[in-house]
């Protein structure tokens, strides 16, 4: 959809300002009743999913121009989602995080975009992954696990191998983070553990979900392009990755590129890593036998969580019922957050000996960001540090000695956030617990 | 005058410069509003834009703000969470009687705290504590809040001190405005004005005294709606939460449920006759049963709610199974079964005091000729209608079709009145909406809370007329249909609805002044220009505070254009709209 479908979401608006907050049922206390990180912070109505829709009336009513107090409306945002599910808990009819996205794209087609962007993309453009870094080195996480390789990624040696059923994609932040290497290195020990026969690609390129959400969404479709033409070379049917993010990049918006670019390489199925550990944990696979005496509370990742639904193609249009009831023909997927990847994460949890499990007020749909997402800790690093302890402080609340999650921009941010904190409380990802009850 | 860069410097020095802005695209922020449409030239989606957007912190900043405005002659327009189109500025540039002055918006939203008094049963809020917040506060603490009609998404400061406060469960609770004690208010002039005991220095407890008690001047039946002056903060009172205090909510979006209380019993009830409906709600005011109570799933309109709201509850549905839905068996049933019905919470304080009530309202039934609607009373839709009744957390769901509604008619009387216009009102409806710009809902498309005065007695239907705020026709239709309303109540000689204040806000000031001067007691805005001239000397206030000028009391001034038929009307009508 182009900028100018949206004006319609913004004449629907009513500014019930249910884009603030969490589902207002759900609401259990004043202090974590909000829902939106940029709205909390910079308290205008713009910076809130609906307000931000107001704004692309203005601008495509030729009320407003952009400006910079614009681009910060637009790109202050973590497009966590939360506005959306909240806005849709009564309304079938609006698209609010779609329309961030879109709005996004429109402001970087004509070159607006924030300081810290272009030298964000250089990397990608420059080394093919996100952190700038020789791109040689992206399985350096794997060397001594005795993990398959690609033979497209170059790999040479005994455990090459040109086919792979099940590839475990890392991802740009455990390649190349050296705090973060040890959760795709968790994962892929626990997963080799229960069973899996997976390889790993040598070579790996970024998913090009941050593209993405910049609006850079040639470089996304580049990045797209090479990572599905590579996985039908290879015969892969299913990625499972340990990275939030890289898991929507791969499941949301990799079909409609496929289908965007007429290619007819089917996108393999996608998997995150706690729903195959939750798989293999409940087949009897994978056997936790050590005592892990931790009280941990967990973090729904947006990506994984309420952005974490199952794809499903639509092609239709908008039509009218009862003279003037917006529906779509075909009905057209909700996107609600109703079926989010919430429960595998938490079964996982359950299942380890001497785990405590407990829950903050914010959860599943109604999760509070970690501020890592929508490239806000590289545009806007203090908002993003603001959103992060908003999250730790509700952690915090819980008793819990570790915040787990399941996503390396969750991870990176929420670890920053503990260590600046000088909490004892520690940001961990689920197969990091799950390694420690093998 | 415009809002001038020394003034815009001298609030930004005030709020700081991340809690302020005059850049326009942040502006149409609050210019949009709800139901503009209809009420705005050619139907267009904004109200006047503020001059700037201020956000203060404290009452000192509000007041400081207020005196730059005396200073430098710019207006200040208030808002909580600023939902409804008088939220806005009423001004375009110009506009203003006898002054061009800007208008700055004040978003009260960094304004948020609140404290709760346990013992006594009191809550002290801040302009942007929002109603969830405050009840679910409350409720851990065994305590509760009248929930306005409007949901709990809106500004407890704002319903208590500024408009309306009428809910759910006024009945039971009282609304905010018989509920709010201690008020304190910036007025325009800058005083900061402490109300009741508050401002004889001993607490909030009252809102009468021993202090000041300027309480029907703040308050009034409607309120202020932020055109006098602006209230920081204020005392709510409480009322016994007889429920569990952990709120455990359940169920997948948007589906959710509250499990039922041992004693609470949660019903929707049906009528077979609109007398029927009338001695029901008498019957219930007489026994004093219920808690919150409300006919409110009738807004999707009575030939569709009831398949409605399943289809709602139903996770893996949307609007577009409707359609199909209505045609399985058993809906066209259900649909008249509902036809006339609404929705009862009880709360007892022991199961004996449940189990009684159950049997007054079983009684009231028989007597009445009613039922219980067995398909909306199972565990599933009962769990939900307890969490929707008891939180008001689903009022978006007013524009759940297409992102707009008129909410009008809403005359409050007693039933035996308010069934007068029913009638009317749906029939009106179903005239204008036969050629499809308006929403087919069913003629009766009303909701109202059962009582709006504690103990019940007064109530009233909002009547919800749904249309498609980006489609121009639809637009049109609505504005033309708000019109007609007003035309349809003068048939039965009743005066005009909620569409009448909507209708207002067309007017110039000039206008308003017209029909003000000619209301059958004139005296009223005669008096409430003295309160303005004395608090308000300056008048940096918007209109909402309703007044006439001297000219217009002596008779000496009349409006140079005429004020109806609706002023601004946009010509030509639509295509295929009926003319009554």
């Amino acid at each position: 959809m182009a900028l100018e479908d949206y004006r319609a979401v913004a004449m629907r608006c009513n500014r019930c300002s249910y884009c603030k907050w969490i589902p207002q049922d759900r609401i259990k206390s004043w202090e974590f009743a909000k829902g939106c990180p940029s709205v909390d912070y910079r308290h205008f109505h713009a910076y809130s999913g609906g307000g931000r829709m107001v704004a692309l009336l203005s601008l495509t009513d030729g009320r407003s121009e952009i400006t910079d107090e614009l681009k910060d409306v637009v790109f202050e945002c973590t497009l966590c989602g939360q506005c959306d599910v909240s806005c849709k808990v009564c309304r079938y009819d609006m698209w609010i995080l779609d329309g961030a996205r879109e709005f996004r794209h429109y402001l970087n087609q004509k070159g607006v975009v924030p300081d810290a962007y272009p030298g964000i993309i250089a990397k990608l453009r420059d080394s093919g992954n996100m952190a700038g870094a020789q791109q040689a080195g992206r399985a350096g996480w794997a060397e001594g696990l005795g993990l398959k390789r690609l033979a497209a990624s170059g790999a040479a040696g005994a455990d090459t191998v040109d086919k792979a059923d099940v590839l475990l994609h890392a991802g740009c932040l455990y390649s190349f983070n050296p705090t973060l290497r040890g959760v795709v290195q968790a994962s892929a020990r626990v997963l080799a553990k229960g069973g899996l026969d997976f390889a790993v690609d040598g070579d790996e390129r970024c998913c090009g979900g941050k593209a993405y959400d910049m609006g850079y969404r040639d470089d996304f479709a580049a990045s797209a392009k090479a990572n599905l033409e590579k996985w039908a070379a290879a015969g892969v049917k299913t990625i499972v990755t340990p990275c939030a993010t890289c898991f929507w990049t791969f499941k949301r918006l990799y079909p409609e590129a496929a289908a965007t670019a007429g290619s007819p390489v089917q996108v393999p199925e996608v998997l995150h890593t706690t729903q195959v550990a939750d798989r293999l944990i409940k087949e009897g696979a994978l056997r936790l036998t050590r005592t892990v005496p931790m009280k941990v509370t967990y973090h729904d990742p947006c990506h994984l969580g309420r952005q974490g639904e199952d794809y499903v193609p639509w092609d239709g249009k908008e039509t009218k019922i009862f003279g003037q009831a917006v529906v779509y023909d075909p009905p057209r997927p909700r996107y609600n957050g109703a079926w989010g990847v919430y429960e595998p994460p938490r079964d996982v949890l359950r299942a380890i000996p001497g785990l405590e499990l407990v829950e903050m007020e914010r959860t599943k749909e109604a999760a509070w960001c970690c501020g890592g997402g929508g490239a806000v800790p590289q545009a806007y690093p203090d908002f993003a540090g603001f959103t992060a302890s908003k999250r730790l402080d509700e952690a915090k609340t819980t008793g819990a000695d570790a915040i787990a999650t399941a996503c390396s921009s969750c991870n990176r941010i929420l670890g920053s956030a503990t260590a600046g904190d000088g909490t004892t409380m520690q940001a961990i990802d689920v197969l990091e617990l799950v390694e420690r009850a093998l | 005058m415009a809002l001038s860069d020394e003034a815009y410097e001298a609030v930004r020095s005030i709020v700081g410069e991340r809690n302020v802005t005059r850049d326009p695209a942040i502006l149409d922020g609050y210019a949009l509003q709800m139901l503009v449409e209809l009420v705005r030239p050619d139907c267009s989606h904004y109200m006047p834009r503020a001059a700037a957007i201020v956000m203060p912190a404290s009452t000192e900043e509000v007041q400081a703000i207020v005196k730059a405005a005396n200073k430098y002659n710019f207006g200040v327009k208030p808002h909580g969470t600023g939902w409804y189109h008088w939220a806005s500025p009423m001004y375009d540039k110009g506009s203003r009687y006898g002054d061009e002055k800007d208008t700055v918006q004040l978003d009260m939203r960094r304004m948020n705290k609140i404290e709760i008094d346990e013992k006594n049963g009191i809550a002290i809020v801040e302009p942007y504590v929002i109603h969830s917040q405050l009840h679910a506060e409350a409720i851990k603490r065994g305590w509760t809040c009248n929930i306005i009609g409007a949901g709990s998404s809106c500004s407890v400061v704002a319903a208590a001190c500024a408009y309306s406060g009428i809910g759910a469960g006024t009945m039971w609770m009282g609304g905010n405005a018989e509920n709010v004690l201690g008020m304190e208010w910036v007025t325009p002039s800058g005083e900061i004005v402490r109300n009741g005991s508050l401002g004889s220095g001993d607490g909030w407890f009252c809102g009468e005294g021993p202090g000041p008690s300027v309480r029907g001047i703040m308050r009034g039946t409607l309120g202020s709606r932020g055109g006098m002056g602006v209230y920081t903060k204020c005392a709510i009172r409480l009322a016994h939460w007889p429920g569990r205090t952990d709120w455990p909510v359940y169920g997948t979006v948007p589906a959710y449920r509250l499990p039922i209380d041992e004693t609470f019993r949660v019903y929707t009830v049906a009528v077979p006759t609109w007398d029927a409906w009338t001695d029901l709600y008498y019957k219930i005011y007489d026994n004093e049963i219920g808690f919150t109570l409300h006919r409110q799933y009738n807004l999707a309109g009575a030939d569709l709610a009831p398949t409605f709201w399943l289809m709602y509850n139903d996770p893996t549905k949307q609007l577009s199974d409707l359609p199909w839905m209505l045609e399985e068996p058993g809906m066209a049933e259900l649909t008249e079964e509902m036809r006339i019905s609404l929705q009862i919470v009880m709360a007892g304080r022991s199961e004996g005091d449940i189990e009684l009530q159950d049997k007054v309202l079983s009684k009231i039934l028989e007597e009445v000729g009613g039922w219980k609607v067995e398909k909306y009373c199972t565990e599933d839709m009962a769990e939900f209608t307890n969490l929707y009744m008891n939180r008001l957390g689903h009022k978006e769901i007013n524009y759940v079709y297409a992102g707009n509604y008129i909410g009008s008619w809403m005359q409050a009387g007693t039933p035996d009145w308010v069934k007068g216009y029913i009638p009317v009102a749906a029939a009106g409806y179903e005239r204008d909406y036969r050629n499809g710009l308006l929403v087919q809902a069913g003629g009766d498309s009303m909701m109202g809370t059962v009582g709006a005065y504690p103990g019940g007695g007064i109530m009233g239907l909002e009547q919800f007329v749904s249309y498609d705020g980006a489609d121009h026709d639809s637009c049109r239709a609505a504005w033309y249909h708000m019109d007609d309303a007003v035309e349809d109540a003068k048939t039965i000689n009743y005066p005009p609805g909620k569409e009448a204040l909507y209708i207002e806000m067309r007017y110039t000031d000039e206008q308003a002044f017209d029909k003000w001067a000619g209301a059958k007691q004139p005296f009223t805005y005669v008096f409430q220009r003295k309160i303005r001239e004395r608090y308000d000397p300056n008048y940096i206030g918007d209109r909402q505070y309703n007044w006439i000028p001297e000219e217009w009391e002596k008779g000496e001034k009349r409006a140079s254009t005429p004020i109806m038929p609706g002023p601004g009307r946009p010509q030509p009508a639509p295509e295929g709209y009926p003319t009554i």
